[in-house]
């Protein structure tokens, strides 16, 4: 869908951007990613002709950017920058149908756009359509912001840092919500940004940047396992295995045949079940199911009564949801003092249990030192010719 | 620092180019008889170029040294506790002073002190008092409140804060008013040459009312280089007064 | 527009301010002036030579410095208003009233002028309506004072004997020639406004894009700013004339003024412009804005309030040198005061000075109710 072929950007002796080829799949996120100044920016405004390559092509749609006049190409496209640049002077409603205006559609058409556009970024179209920016906080702007991007339906995001502004909770919270609406939409997105967890969480490809020059390209599971250098190694952190943890979900690990036992039961029937024997908890539901404590079979061989065997808790304290992340199971894992952790559904059905061994399971060797001879990138970066 | 050196060198030198010229009453002579060589008299005969501009600067130096005499203390006591409470009357006051006609003011001031200097100097006063009232209540309003708040926090006392820390702050912004002020009254005087007040006005209009242009160009020229050379002299001291220099 | 600060402490002092002045300025000062003619020296007359009204007159400001010590917001913001009514009703009627009283049986041509004092208790009653403008709880009793506060001033004027003040005199023997005079004003005023806009706009615009294009318009303009209106019309003379234009007359008053408002204007515009969130800017950009509709839809609407803001310095500014040009033979307010100068005749002073300074607050408050008006809510 997008693709840069030898991109080159040169101001007055500086290189910002060196001989940049990558392609971007149409429905692919592909965040670039790098420090200050490695030239992602000026990537992505090149797209859009924001800025104007020194040398070398960029195409969308199979047609070359320089083909098209710079306003025609940006109105086929949704652009959102970091401190959102919503008009002032105008509703949330008219902001968001800036680019629609622009193409002229009718009255009508835009009001039912505008309508839906608020629902799908989460905020009540009754309630936004009328505010003015000044009235709206960060979290909000820059929903609208997104809003407005989308607003006439263009296949191509640019996001240039867009949750850079806010608080870190809002940030989680609209990285979620555009997570989502990119799942609903699956628009072609590039996305720029300095934040690894950032990157790795919206990502379907990530490329790394360096002064100017691509380092690797590849998914965040490739790069994370498998960095081509020693600046891609160090840029994705120390903690890269556990971040490694945070693109597997819960419940593509999570052992579905767990012992259950009505409550109620006596102990003593509960132990005379089988399930003691196969492994050391047995959980303990009610009629629908519902999470409602367990049964701890070594307690009961080491104490002989079955009181103390039983524990009761609020399903809500010690669980996780099946689509929360691998890291996320085990943070609650050792803050709770476990080695497995209860799957449960947002009414407390119980659906399956995790433990430290499934996630040694799903380790690599993704902490290992850095592969040098993968993607045709040397140690220190530099293209081999 | 050097650019600042150096305009100042330019302002002072013209200022001392003006006030030479302004005492060649021969030249203005003959620059005029060659201009308007069909006229008698082409230099005004009341008064030489040099007395008028001092007759002007008079009035000028006056009017506005009573205007900062009463303007800046009125300033100051509003935006104290014990004036707040005339802060809002002030500055709707002065708002509505500044849309007068300088001339209105001149003429309303005529009915109740007569014709004449000390009239004129108390119309242009009373006039010139606008934007210094309002710039000093804008220049010490604006001093941030947490630099009052380490102040005060610091021991030190209320008329110490004033002194040291709010009018150096706010010098930049009071001098601008007064800039304003002087340059308007400038302006001013020339109109109050109409009622007896002197200055360079007096050749423009004896020159219209006599159908001399020679003795208009005069006045008038005289008059705006006066004007574009005070303004220049005290946007240098308002840079000075700047404390972020 | 500025806040009223609600009253701090027992008394309110403004209002107190405000009605001493009145009381005094009626009990020390001359209240209305009569002459024998138009010229000849007058004799001053206190505020009792009214009759009732200045009693009233008095007792209403007394009222009101009493209405000012009175604790309680409520009482004092219904006292204040009542009192500033009754004052300002009397004010008229006592005004009126010494005309009559002054002038009756005296020849026509003789004069009763309004004194020192009146201005003065005028404007101390002023203070005290603006006093009362503090208390929200008395907003109801506001309405209604300034109702019965117009009605009764009119009253006064059409019966009360507001018509035998000198400068309704004064009016009445040059009502042609008045109004002559305020339309030139307006006209002179507003055609210099227009073309100053038409010509400063564009150029502030450009100024953004075009850098010595700034420094040159804005350094030009604001070297004439300084220059003395009397000055620069002398100074168009001697250009006119190698032209073979007139020096003086409509001509060089509409080149002068047009230049005084082009600074406002001017920079206004650029600042405006300039001050526009470049994030905003860049949005528009990259959603394919073309430059013409960024300027149109986006920075246009966002620099309205300072672009409005000029014109309306530059009204105010021009309306006060349209009063200058009188001397250079156009007929403008001016030419009434410089007549009333000539012929020291105070009435006439004050027949071209008043109707000045009314079209310059007027025309102030009005751009600042246009400005209101076209400034979008999300950036009040």
């Amino acid at each position: 869908m997008i693709r840069l072929e030898n991109v080159t950007k040169r101001y007055d002796g500086t290189t910002a951007v060196d001989g940049l080829t990558l392609e971007v799949a149409a429905g692919e996120v592909c965040v670039l990613i790098g420090a200050s100044g490695c030239g992602k920016t000026t990537t992505l405004r090149m797209i859009n002709r924001l800025i104007e390559p020194t040398s070398g092509t960029i195409l969308v749609d199979e047609r070359d950017v320089m083909d098209r006049s710079p306003e025609e190409l940006r109105r086929s496209m949704g652009y959102v920058i970091q401190s959102v640049g919503l008009f002032p002077h105008i509703t949330v409603a008219d902001n968001i149908l800036t680019v629609p205006k622009l193409l002229g559609w009718d009255r009508e058409r835009m009001d039912i756009r505008a309508r839906d556009l608020l629902q799908l970024v989460g905020l009540d179209p009754g309630e936004y359509g009328g505010k003015y920016p000044r009235q709206l906080s960060g979290g909000e702007a820059q929903r609208v912001g997104v809003a407005r991007a989308l607003a006439a339906d263009p296949p191509v995001l640019l996001m240039d840092e867009p949750f850079g502004a806010v608080d870190p909770l809002t940030r989680e919270r609209l990285q979620a919500e555009f997570a989502r609406i990119q799942r609903e939409l699956r628009k072609t997105v590039v996305f720029v940004t300095h934040d690894v967890d950032e990157a790795i969480r919206l990502a379907d490809r990530i490329a790394v940047m360096r002064d100017g020059r691509l380092q690797q390209y590849d998914t965040p599971e490739r790069i994370l396992d498998h960095p081509a250098n020693t600046f891609v190694h160090d840029f994705m952190g120390s903690d890269r295995a556990l971040k490694r943890l945070g693109r597997v979900q819960v419940d593509s690990v999570m052992r579905t045949d767990v012992p259950v036992a009505a409550d109620g039961r006596s102990p003593d029937a509960i132990a005379r079940a089988a399930a003691c024997s196969e492994s050391r908890f047995v959980y303990l539901v009610d009629p629908q199911r519902r999470l409602e404590g367990w049964f701890d079979c070594r307690a009961l061989e080491l104490e002989g009564s079955a009181e103390t065997a039983i524990t009761n808790v609020d399903w809500r304290e010690v669980s996780v949801h099946p689509d929360a992340s691998l890291k996320e199971a085990l943070s609650r894992m050792l803050g709770l003092g476990f080695r497995s952790i209860s799957v449960v559904d947002e009414t407390g059905v119980l659906l399956g249990v995790v433990g430290l061994d499934d996630i040694e399971e799903t380790m690599t060797d993704s902490d290992a030192y850095i592969a040098p001879a993968s993607a045709g990138v040397n140690e220190t970066g530099e293209a081999e010719a | 620092m050097r650019r600042r050196g150096a305009a100042i060198g330019v302002v002072a030198a013209a200022v001392a180019l003006y006030a030479y010229v302004v005492a060649r009453q021969d030249w203005w002579a003959a620059a005029l008889a060659r201009l308007f060589p069909s006229l008698p008299e082409a230099v005004f005969p009341s008064a030489t170029v040099a007395d008028l501009v001092l007759q002007h600067l008079q009035i000028v130096l006056i009017s506005s040294a009573l205007t900062i005499l009463v303007g800046l203390p009125l300033g100051i006591w509003v935006t104290r506790p014990s004036g707040r409470d005339f802060r809002a009357l002030v500055a709707t006051a002065v708002d509505f002073g500044q849309t007068f006609p300088p001339v209105a003011v001149l003429a309303l001031v005529m009915p109740l002190l007569g014709f004449g200097l000390w009239p004129a100097i108390v119309a242009l006063s009373l006039y010139g008092l606008f934007p210094v009232v309002s710039n000093t209540v804008a220049g010490l309003e604006a001093v941030s409140p947490a630099v009052l708040d380490a102040a005060r926090g610091m021991g030190m006392g209320r008329w110490r804060i004033l002194a040291t820390v709010e009018l150096p702050l706010a010098a930049r912004v009071i001098m601008a008013g007064i800039r304003t002020s002087v340059i308007i009254n400038i302006g001013t005087a020339t109109v109050a040459a109409a009622v007896g007040a002197g200055g360079l006005g007096s050749p423009i209009y004896s020159g219209i009312s006599l159908q001399n242009g020679a003795w208009v160009l005069e006045g008038a020229a005289a008059a705006a280089l006066l004007a574009v050379l005070a303004d220049a002299v005290l946007a240098q001291v308002e840079r000075a007064v700047s404390p972020l220099s | 527009m500025t806040s009223i600060a609600t009253p701090s402490g027992r008394v309110d002092r403004v209002a107190v301010f405000g009605a001493s002045v009145a009381v005094l300025a009626c009990l020390l000062m001359p209240f209305a002036v009569f002459r024998a003619n138009r010229i000849v020296a007058g004799t001053s007359h206190g505020v009792l030579a009214a009759g009732l009204s200045g009693w009233l007159l008095l007792a209403a400001s007394a009222c009101a410095l009493a209405a000012a010590i009175v604790p309680g917001r409520v009482a004092r913001g219904w006292l204040l208003p009542t009192a500033s009514a009754a004052a300002t009703l009397a004010l008229a009627w006592a005004l009126g009233g010494a005309a009559l009283t002054l002038r009756a049986g005296q020849p026509d041509a003789s004069r009763v002028s309004i004194g020192a004092g009146a201005w003065l208790a005028a404007a101390g009653i002023a203070v005290v309506w603006f006093a009362a403008r503090g208390y929200p709880e008395g907003v109801a009793a506001r309405r209604i004072a300034i109702i019965v506060a117009a009605a009764g001033a009119l009253g006064a004027a059409l019966v009360g004997g507001l018509g035998h003040l000198s400068i309704v005199t004064e009016y009445g023997m040059r009502a042609d020639s008045f109004w002559s005079a305020v339309g030139t004003h307006l006209a002179l005023a507003g055609g210099s406004l227009a073309l100053a806009v038409v010509i400063g706009v564009p150029l502030g615009i450009l100024s953004l894009r075009v850098r010595w294009l700034r420094a040159a318009t804005l350094g030009v303009v604001g070297v004439i700013e300084t220059v003395p209106s009397l000055a620069l019309l002398g100074l168009l003379v001697v250009p006119l004339a190698a032209l073979g234009l007139p020096g003086i007359g409509p001509l060089p008053a509409v080149i002068a003024l047009t230049l005084y408002a082009l600074l406002p204007i001017v920079r206004n515009t650029y600042v405006g412009l300039s001050e526009v969130d470049p994030a905003v800017v860049d949005a528009g950009r990259g959603m394919g804005m073309s430059g013409r509709q960024l300027l149109l839809r986006v920075e246009a609407p966002l620099a309205l309030p300072l672009v409005l803001e000029g014109v309306r310095s530059a009204a105010v500014l021009v309306i006060g040198i349209a009063a200058v040009v009188a001397f250079i033979g156009v007929g403008t307010l001016g030419v009434l005061v410089f007549e009333g100068w000539g012929q020291q005749t105070d009435d006439l002073i004050l027949l071209g000075a008043i109707p000045m300074v009314v079209l310059a607050v007027a025309a102030d408050a009005g751009l600042r109710a246009v400005s209101r008006a076209m400034t979008s809510p999300g950036i009040r």
